[in-house]
C-alpha cells in the first residue's frame, strides 16, 4: 500500500537533470463503438501511438468527436479498446485501476452532496482501507494543497463551481496516484476562475511531480499548461500532430501575451486536419 | 430506417415482457391450485379461486355495471371538478404570488388530511341537497373526490405556471407582452406537463376516495360499497369480484391517462 | 412602522391569515347551519363547541370523557399504523435494493409495482380483514402495503438517478459492489426514500383508521363509526376529524424532521 502520509517523499523537488522514465506506452490503439442500429461500427480512435514520460504534463486537444475523451477513458479502463496495446509501467489499464494508481477528474465535479468537503476528499481513502488517523492528516494536507483549508466542513452546494473543482482535484490526489487523468475539468468555469485554477494546477503539478493527462478543446489552455500537446482530429479520431511546448517554467499568466506563446498557439491551430 | 429499431426483437426487450408475464401466470396457477392459500394460511372461502371470481363477474354483469357506473361517475366527476378548481387556484396563486403561495402551502397540508375525516362531514352537510338519497349521496361523494384532487392539481399547476425556462420570461418582457399574453403564450403551455404530473397522482387517488366515500354514503351503491357489504354478508367471492373490478377501473383509467399524456406531450422534453 | 410591515408581510403571517380565513369560513357556515337545522352539531358545530368538548370533564361512558376516549383509541390506531409503516418502509427499501441488485427480479416485479399504484388498495381493506380474521393484523398489513410501494418505487428511482460519473468514479477506484452501495447508492437514494415516506406516512394513518371502521373492538375508526351512528356523543366524531387531520399533517412533518436529522446537508440547503 502507498504511504499517503509521507509528505516529504511525495512533495520533494524533482532533480531536473535526471532523465525521465517512460510511463505510458500506447501502440496502434483503436477503439470502435458498435452502431446502435446494427450497422457499421463507428471508429472513435484509429491507430494511436503515444509515449508519455513520468512527470510530464500532456494535453489531449481537439474538437468534439476527435476521440480525446475516449483516449483518456481507455487509459482509465472506463472504455474497452478494440485493438492495440496500452501499458502503464508495464501494467494494463485494468491492473492500474485495480491497484488504484490513477486519480480521475471529470468535467462535472461529481461531489457527494451528502458529504462535507473533508469527507468527500476522504472517500477514496476509505475505499483503500486507510487508518482514520492517516486519512485525517492527508485530507488536511490535500485541502491545503488546493487552497481550501477553511472550507472543510462546508457542503458541496455551498461552494462555487471553481471551489468544487478544487475539491475534485484534492479527492483525485487523495490516494496518492501516480497519474492524474483530467477530462475537460475547467471547461464549465468562467475565464477568471479558470486562469486561477490553471496557475494552481501547475503549482500542484510541480509540487507533486505527477504525470498529468489533460483533455481539453481550448488551444490556449493546452499550450499554457502542457509540456506537449497531442492534437487529435476527427473522422476517424486520430493523432494528427504532437507539438512540444518549450516555454520556460514556472509560467506566469503574462506569458499568454508573449510572441512565443502565440506562435505556439498558431502552430497547434495549424496542425488540425479535416475540421 | 427508423422502423427497423422498433421491430428489432432483441433478448433484452423480450425478457422485459416475458418475465413479468410468466410470473403472473405462475401466480394465477398457484392461486387456482390452492398452493397460494397454503402459503397465506387462507381458505378458499375468504380467498376464492380465480375461476369462481370470473364466473361471478360474468353472471352478475348488469348489477356490476350499475355499480361501476356509480363509482366511475363519482371518480371522474370529482377528478374533473377538482382538477379545474385546482388549476384555477394555481392561476390565482400565480396572479397574487405572495398570498397565493401561502394558500397553496395550506392546500398541501390539507392533502395530508385523511379522507375518512372528510367523507362523513360532507355526508352530513349535503343532506338537504336533494330529496333523492342517491342524488345527494352522489353529490357528497363527488365533493370528497373533488377535494382530494384539488390539492394535487393546485400545487402542480402553480409549479407549472411558475417554473419557467430561464430567460423565457425576459424574452416575453422584451416583446412588451401583457400579463395575459404571458399567461396564454408562456405560462399555460409550460404547465401542461405538470398537469399530467398532478393527474398521475390524482387519478388513482380519485378512485380510492370514491371507494372510501362510498363506505360512508347514505345510499348503498358503488364498487367500494359492494366490497364492504358483501363482506359483511360473508359473500367473499362476490366481494372479490368487486375488488377485481375496482383494480380494473384503476388500471384502465391510468392507462387512458398515460395514452393521453403520450399523445399530448409528444415532441416535448 | 417598518417593523410592523415586515412582520405583516412575513411568510408565517400569510399562513396565519389563511388559517384565520378558513376558521372564519367555518364559523360563518356553522352560524348559518345553527339557524336552519334542528341538530346543528351533527352537520357543522362551532369550533368553540368542539374545543369545549375537548376540555369538558363530563364523562361520556361512565369512566372517560370524550377526549379521553379519542386519545386512548387514537393511541391504539397510531401504534398499529406505526408498526405497519415501519414494516412497509423496511420492506419497500429492501425490495428496491434487491430489484436494483438483480436485473431479472427488477424485470419481473417492476410492472407489478407500477400496477399497485393504480389499484385502490384501501378498497381491499375488508378482504384483508376477512383473510387474516384479525383486526390488528389487518391494520398493520394495510398500512404496510400502503407504505411499501411508494417507498419501493421512489427508492428504486433514487438508485437509478445516480449520475454516470459517480458510478465511474467508484469504478475508477475499483470499489467493490458493497462499497458502491454503502458509499454511493444508499446515501444518494436517501432523499428519494424520504419522498416515499412523506407520501406514505399520512396514507398509513388513513388506512389504519379506515380498517378500524370495518369492525368493532377499539381504534379511532371504531369510535368514529359509533359516534356517527349516535351511539355516543357526536363531538367524538369532530374531535377525531381534527385529531386525524393534525396527525396526518404532523406525520408528514415528522418525516421532514427525520430527514433533516439524518442528512445534515439538507438542513443547510434550506435557508
Amino acid at each position: 500500500m502507498v504511504n499517503v502520509v509521507n509528505f516529504e517523499e511525495e512533495f520533494k523537488e524533482r532533480d531536473a537533470s535526471l532523465p525521465r522514465e517512460t510511463e505510458i506506452i500506447i501502440e496502434n490503439l483503436s477503439v470502435n463503438f458498435p452502431d446502435k442500429d446494427g450497422g457499421e461500427p463507428i471508429v472513435a480512435l484509429s491507430n494511436v501511438n503515444l509515449e508519455i514520460k513520468q512527470g510530464e504534463f500532456i494535453s489531449l486537444l481537439g474538437p468534439s468527436g476527435c476521440g480525446k475523451t475516449t483516449l483518456l477513458r481507455t487509459i482509465a479502463d472506463l472504455q474497452e479498446k478494440s485493438s492495440g496495446t496500452i501499458s502503464v509501467r508495464g501494467l494494463s489499464p485494468r491492473e492500474i485501476r485495480l491497484q488504484k494508481k490513477y486519480g480521475i477528474v471529470f468535467q462535472s465535479p461529481v461531489l457527494y452532496e451528502w458529504r462535507s468537503v473533508r469527507r468527500n476528499v476522504c472517500m477514496p481513502m476509505e475505499l483503500l482501507g486507510m487508518p482514520k488517523k492517516d486519512r485525517t492528516k492527508r485530507v488536511t494536507k490535500m485541502l491545503e494543497l488546493v487552497g481550501l483549508m477553511e472550507f472543510g466542513e462546508k457542503y458541496p452546494h455551498e461552494l462555487s463551481g471553481g471551489m468544487q473543482q478544487r475539491v475534485n482535484i484534492a479527492r483525485a490526489l487523495a490516494i496518492r496516484p501516480e497519474i492524474l487523468l483530467m477530462d475537460e475539468p475547467f471547461s464549465a468555469l468562467d475565464e477568471f476562475t479558470k486562469e486561477k485554477l490553471h496557475e494552481d494546477l501547475l503549482r500542484i503539478w510541480q509540487r507533486t511531480n505527477k504525470t498529468i493527462l489533460f483533455v481539453t478543446h481550448n488551444i490556449q489552455e493546452a499550450v499554457f499548461l502542457s509540456d506537449r500537446v497531442v492534437v487529435l482530429s476527427p473522422h476517424p479520431g486520430r493523432v494528427s500532430a504532437i507539438v512540444d511546448i518549450d516555454l520556460p517554467r514556472p509560467r506566469p499568466i503574462q506569458m499568454k501575451e508573449t510572441q512565443e506563446f502565440n506562435a505556439l498557439v498558431s502552430k497547434v491551430r495549424n496542425s488540425f486536419e479535416g475540421v | 430506417m427508423k422502423k427497423k429499431r422498433y421491430l428489432r426483437w432483441d433478448k433484452q426487450s423480450a425478457t422485459t415482457v416475458l418475465y413479468p408475464v410468466i410470473f403472473g401466470i405462475l401466480l394465477l396457477i398457484l392461486w387456482q391450485t390452492q398452493l397460494l392459500h397454503k402459503l397465506l394460511g387462507a381458505d378458499t372461502f375468504a380467498l376464492p379461486l380465480p375461476g369462481r371470481i370470473l364466473r361471478i363477474i360474468f353472471d352478475n354483469g348488469p348489477t356490476i355495471i350499475e355499480n361501476i357506473k356509480a363509482t366511475v361517475m363519482v371518480a371522474v366527476g370529482g377528478l374533473f371538478f377538482g382538477s379545474i378548481l385546482g388549476y384555477l387556484l394555481g392561476i390565482i396563486a400565480t396572479v397574487f404570488p405572495k398570498w397565493g403561495a401561502g394558500g397553496l402551502s395550506i392546500a398541501s397540508a390539507i392533502s395530508a388530511v385523511p379522507i375518512i375525516a372528510i367523507a362523513p362531514i360532507l355526508n352530513n352537510l349535503t343532506k338537504d341537497f336533494s330529496d333523492v338519497a342517491n342524488v345527494r349521496s352522489m353529490f357528497a361523494k363527488t365533493i370528497v373526490v373533488t377535494i382530494t384532487c384539488t390539492a394535487a392539481m393546485s400545487i402542480n399547476a402553480y409549479r407549472g405556471l411558475n417554473e419557467l425556462k430561464p430567460y423565457s420570461l425576459d424574452l416575453m418582457k422584451s416583446y412588451a407582452a401583457s400579463k395575459l399574453t404571458v399567461f396564454l403564450k408562456l405560462r399555460i403551455p409550460n404547465s401542461v406537463p405538470y398537469i399530467f404530473v398532478a393527474l398521475r397522482v390524482s387519478v388513482p387517488a380519485s378512485i380510492i376516495s370514491a371507494l372510501v366515500s362510498e363506505y360512508f354514503a347514505e345510499f348503498i351503491i358503488g364498487v367500494g360499497r359492494q366490497i364492504r357489504e358483501n363482506i359483511v354478508l360473508a359473500q367473499y367471492a362476490t366481494a372479490w369480484a368487486y375488488i377485481v373490478v375496482a383494480c380494473a377501473i384503476g388500471i384502465i383509467m391510468y392507462g387512458i391517462l398515460l395514452a393521453a399524456e403520450g399523445a399530448l406531450l409528444k415532441g416535448r422534453k | 412602522m417598518i417593523q410592523i410591515k415586515k412582520i405583516l408581510s412575513s411568510k408565517y403571517m400569510v399562513t396565519l391569515v389563511w388559517v384565520l380565513g378558513l376558521i372564519l369560513i367555518w364559523e360563518l357556515g356553522a352560524t348559518v347551519i345553527e339557524g336552519t337545522k334542528r341538530s346543528p352539531e351533527n352537520v357543522l358545530p362551532h369550533l368553540h363547541q368542539i374545543l369545549a368538548s375537548v376540555f369538558t370533564t363530563n364523562k361520556v361512558n361512565g369512566t372517560q370523557t370524550a377526549f379521553q376516549i379519542v386519545l386512548s383509541n387514537g393511541g391504539i390506531t397510531l401504534l398499529r399504523a406505526g408498526i405497519g409503516f415501519v414494516i412497509g418502509a423496511g420492506l419497500g427499501f429492501l425490495l428496491a435494493l434487491i430489484m436494483n441488485l438483480f436485473l431479472p427480479i427488477e424485470k419481473i416485479l417492476f410492472p407489478y409495482l407500477m400496477m399497485i399504484q393504480m389499484i385502490p388498495i384501501l378498497g381491499m381493506a375488508p378482504i384483508v380483514l376477512a383473510i387474516t380474521k384479525d383486526i390488528n393484523k389487518s391494520r398493520i398489513i394495510i398500512a404496510a402495503i400502503l407504505t411499501f410501494y411508494p417507498v419501493a418505487t421512489n427508492t428504486l428511482a433514487g438508485f437509478k438517478s445516480v449520475e454516470k460519473e459517480k458510478h465511474e468514479l467508484m469504478y475508477s477506484l475499483a470499489a467493490s459492489k458493497f462499497e458502491i452501495y454503502r458509499k454511493l447508492l444508499i446515501p444518494s437514494s436517501l432523499p428519494y426514500f424520504f419522498t416515499g415516506l412523506k407520501i406514505s406516512a399520512p396514507m398509513a394513518i388513513t388506512a389504519a383508521i379506515l380498517v378500524d371502521t370495518l369492525q368493532g373492538g377499539a381504534g379511532l375508526g371504531t369510535v368514529l363509526s359509533q359516534s356517527l351512528k349516535h351511539a355516543t356523543t357526536i363531538y367524538i366524531f369532530w374531535q377525531i376529524v381534527f385529531l386525524s387531520a393534525i396527525i396526518g399533517i404532523l406525520s408528514f412533518y415528522l418525516m421532514v424532521l427525520l430527514e433533516q436529522a439524518i442528512s445534515p446537508y439538507k438542513r443547510k440547503k434550506k435557508k
